[in-house]
């Protein structure tokens, strides 16, 4: 081929290309956005208001973090809900980003236990509506890791470079918190410098921090590189699966637990819908799929009673309902507080 | 009919709109977050007072100096060894395997078209302690507990990077190459220059400016790199690029993650122009 | 006493540069080559595995994977979206990196070196980075993201790639050549085109490349530009949240790795032309 007709194909493609591509986002008869975490996109998660609503379309926008998320809403995302985790609730209240949910047009409401509830709640308004929730503990190899009784094990010299922290500077806050009694939302200056070089300290210890479940912790926890790591219960569920000898703790400080939200974006010009579609979210076909496919905690409660399966049933604590009792919700936190426990994180890094 | 100097708006006009429209105002914009004071998220329209908070922040850390600094080594000694070894690659597909140069190229970058988190955790699977390369070792006896020295070090990330970046660095050196005229080395062949003599003085000057594009095309990213530290270097791997990613991620501070950055590319710019000024390209270009 | 002797280059003697010096070179590149397709192997024998996880040992032989891939539009949605994104990306990149390449190299104008280092700074400039810079700027714009977006900001990063590659050619062809041309009528555009790009083919080739594949694997830049249809790497990460999707993704990422090696080789045998 002579260079000009590639010259010419080239710019032909390029032109075509662009044009595909302006054609892909045209036509968007959009009735609800979700600003959501890639995965929940599938119909499975939203299956009950699929098979309802079949004419009303769900296009879904997505975040990767909980500050992605508020970031996106704050610059002024379209979407008419948005999903999120423990600790960021008041930013969206303060905000002016979310509206009160109408829980009376709610079906499935009664499904969802008080306490769950009641974390949804800010200025006792229902501005959330709880859905999927975890534990977060000590997850520990049986067969190198002597029973774990306090959050203490992630500090524990005799596990040296078998250890694995999330890599999060709050989740370190919260872990510091228990372990020295203190109130996680009162945390003093002189506190977080304790709490800092308690972490440099503690940092020799790590194999790694993990930044993904299922990309780098569970792959090290199942072929023994990790021992002792600050995990979630699907980690935990997935290495039970697999037969490895592990454990899931129950920390004499409790274990930390965390909910994912649903917000209605106070801009929406859809808000039945919306309602609709949290309803529909709270279905037990929509739930259910949750806990067998992510290993997710439900935020109906009849769905978690209904599991049968030995491995989640052990996942979730459904045999003991003290270990929920006994849990602790992560609080919200005020932005200044995020920041300096973000900073104090990065310069633990450093170090 | 267009000629030489009417040509010039038109090359220069299409690169110019670009980078003007994505590249230098997204950039200016970010340089007004790092002015921010305030912490955390912030919605961009609100107004606020312009101050050196965040910059104070990262002058201010030690720490974080410290790790740009290492950052910096090792991206040195990434982009130095990567380039050396890029060297041989790049010449084999210039002088040895002419018609199928291209095809031997393409495979040399397809494999980047598979996600590299995923290729990662392949050889994490080989070089874990359960993985090939230890159950082989010590079912040969070689050895009793299982080697970790390839993964979560600073020594793997380099390692690692290196790996990566060989591909990519040969591909300048490779267009340097190929501007060789075999008259040139006839030449130098007439004039008895025997054949490492003839790659010293006339295939190595030649392709030198190759070889630094491809340096600087390794080193410059490489500087805030944070994909491989976070995947295989381990708590004591990791790289100033992390600070940034973190900050810009989960973290949500971006105030704080421009001015990083910010610093960064200062630093590294003044590091690039300075080197660029002691090597003098002109005299190494013909 | 010392006798001068004259080398003589054979014809078909190909190491020109060191001559009968045979290094191993052809190992060497065999060797790197084997270095970077031993993971790629790994992932395409699980790829066809009955397991759930990526663990030795291998529990038989299973299709399931592709089956759950072809039965999931949104992973081949997600997947389209990411050919669609880096294909245009790497067009506009190569492009506009042999504009800047042939401008600084055949010109001598003001702001000459300004122009080339603006287009190599996104070097310097993490993704994640560049990602919240443009999304900043579409914000403030109003404008709506969406894989236009996405692949534009991915032309800004590839474009230092570009540039430095099209360069590295371009500044050792002679400028003798497009004056000839031109003498023989031609104009300089033409001149450009006719005779100056042949002779970049692997160059730009290897530009596009490049490109095509800095785009292809990047999730940092894009979940900031992303809209309501993700890239596959956006959605990999979002999917490896949880377990149990692993396999049928490792099935996605080893299928297009193999079409992206069959669209190179149908493209490079497309595109052989007599030297």
């Amino acid at each position: 081929m002579p260079a000009r007709h590639r010259i010419r194909t080239l710019f032909a493609l390029s032109a075509a290309t662009i044009l595909l591509l302006a054609a892909c986002k045209g036509a968007e008869p959009q009735n609800l956005l979700v600003l959501e975490w890639s995965g929940y996109e599938a119909e499975d998660f939203w299956t009950d208001f699929k098979s309802d609503n079949a004419d009303a379309p769900v296009t879904f926008e997505f975040g990767i973090s909980d500050a992605d998320i508020l970031a996106k809403m704050e610059a002024g995302s379209q979407a008419d809900l948005f999903h999120f985790y423990s600790g960021w609730q008041q930013f969206y209240v303060d905000g002016g980003l979310v509206q009160e949910i109408d829980t009376s047009k709610l079906t499935n409401w009664d499904k969802v236990p008080d306490s769950f509830k009641e974390q949804g709640q800010v200025n006792g308004k229902q501005y959330f509506l709880p859905w999927d929730w975890g534990f977060t503990s000590i997850l520990y190899n049986t067969d190198e890791v002597a029973e774990v009784t306090s959050w203490d094990a992630l500090f524990n010299v005799d596990y040296a470079g078998h250890v694995s922290m999330w890599n999060d500077g709050p989740a370190a806050v919260t872990v510091s918190a228990y372990v020295n009694g203190w109130d996680e939302t009162g945390i003093t200056a002189d506190q977080l410098a304790q709490i800092e070089q308690a972490w440099i300290a503690q940092k020799p210890l790590n194999a790694f921090y993990w930044s993904g479940e299922y990309e780098d912790l569970c792959p090290a926890v199942e072929d023994g590189t990790v021992w002792v790591a600050y995990a979630w219960q699907g980690c935990y569920a997935q290495a039970l699966y697999d037969g490895i000898p592990v454990a899931y703790a129950t920390p004499s400080e409790g274990r930390n637990s965390w909910i994912g939200f649903y917000g209605i974006s106070s801009k929406t010009d859809s808000y039945e819908l919306a309602l609709k579609f949290l309803d529909a979210k709270l279905a037990d076909l929509t739930m259910n799929n949750v806990v067998t496919q992510f290993y997710y905690g439900a935020a109906n409660q009849d769905v978690m009673n209904a599991i049968e399966d030995e491995v989640l049933i052990e996942a979730f604590g459904i045999n003991d309902p003290t270990i929920l009792e006994h849990t602790n919700f992560t609080p919200p936190v005020t932005a200044e507080q995020r920041s300096a426990w973000t900073e104090m994180w990065a310069r633990v890094q450093a170090e | 009919m267009l000629g030489r100097r009417g040509t010039l708006p038109v090359l220069v006009g299409p690169p110019l709109v670009w980078l003007a429209l994505l590249f230098v105002a997204p950039l200016i914009l970010i340089v007004a977050f790092s002015l921010r004071p305030e912490a955390g998220v912030v919605s961009a329209g609100e107004p606020w007072n312009p101050s050196l908070v965040q910059y104070g922040k990262v002058v201010g850390t030690p720490a974080f100096l410290r790790l740009l600094g290492v950052s910096a080594l090792m991206a040195l000694g990434v982009a130095v060894v990567a380039t050396m070894l890029a060297y041989p690659v790049a010449y084999f597909l210039a002088f040895r395997a002419r018609a199928r140069a291209t095809l031997f190229l393409a495979l040399l970058l397809v494999p980047f078209a598979a996600s590299y988190l995923l290729r990662i955790m392949a050889w994490k699977l080989l070089l874990g302690p359960a993985g090939a390369v230890n159950s082989l070792l010590s079912a040969a006896g070689l050895i009793g507990e299982p080697l970790d020295l390839l993964l979560y070090s600073r020594g793997a990330v380099v390692i690692t990077l290196i790996y990566v970046w060989i591909p990519f660095a040969s591909l300048p050196i490779l267009a340097s190459l190929q501007r060789i005229e075999r008259s040139q080395l006839e030449a130098a062949a007439d004039l008895g220059a025997g054949p490492w003599t003839r790659f010293l003085r006339v295939t190595l000057p030649l392709s030198l400016p190759g070889a630094l594009a491809a340096f600087f095309m390794v080193f410059i990213p490489t500087v805030g790199e944070y994909v491989t530290p976070t995947l295989i270097g381990g708590t004591g791997g990791i790289m100033y690029g992390n600070l940034i990613q973190d900050f810009f991620g989960r973290a949500g501070n971006w105030p704080l993650g421009a001015a990083l950055a910010m610093v960064m590319l200062i630093l590294t710019v003044i590091g690039v122009l300075v080197a660029l000024r002691a090597v003098d390209l002109r005299r190494v270009a013909p | 006493m010392t006798t001068r002797r004259t080398h003589r280059l054979r014809h078909g003697d190909s190491a020109i540069g060191v001559g009968r010096t045979r290094l191993p070179l052809g190992t060497f590149y065999v060797a790197v080559l084997a270095l970077l397709y031993l993971p790629i192997t790994v992932l395409f024998v699980f790829s066809f595995s009955a397991n759930s996880r990526l663990s030795f040992p291998i529990e038989g032989f299973t299709f399931d994977q592709y089956a759950g891939v072809l039965a999931d539009p949104s992973l081949l949605g997600a997947a389209r979206n990411s050919l669609v994104v880096a294909a245009a990306a790497a067009t506009a990149a190569t492009v506009l990196g042999t504009l800047v390449a042939i401008a600084t190299m055949r010109f001598r104008f003001r702001g000459r070196t300004a122009l080339l280092g603006l287009a190599v700074l996104p070097l310097i400039v993490p993704f994640a980075v560049m990602g919240v810079a443009i999304f900043l700027l579409l914000v403030t714009l109003g404008i709506p993201k969406s894989l236009l977006t996405v692949a534009l900001g991915h032309t800004v990063i590839a474009l230092p790639y570009a540039t430095l590659i099209v360069l590295a050619r371009i500044s050792g062809l002679d400028p003798a050549l497009e004056d000839a041309a031109m003498d023989l009528g031609a104009s300089y555009p033409m001149a450009l085109r006719r005779v100056v790009l042949p002779l970049m083919r692997t160059a730009l080739i290897a530009s596009w490349l490049t490109s095509f594949v800095v785009s292809f694997d990047e999730v940092a830049l894009a979940v900031f530009l992303v809209g309501g249809e993700p890239t596959f790497p956006v959605m990999l990460y979002g999917r490896l949240r949880f377990g149990g999707q692993l396999p049928e993704l490792i099935a996605m990422a080893v299928l297009l790795m193999l079409i992206t090696v069959g669209l190179t080789l149908l493209a490079l045998r497309l595109r052989r032309s007599p030297a």
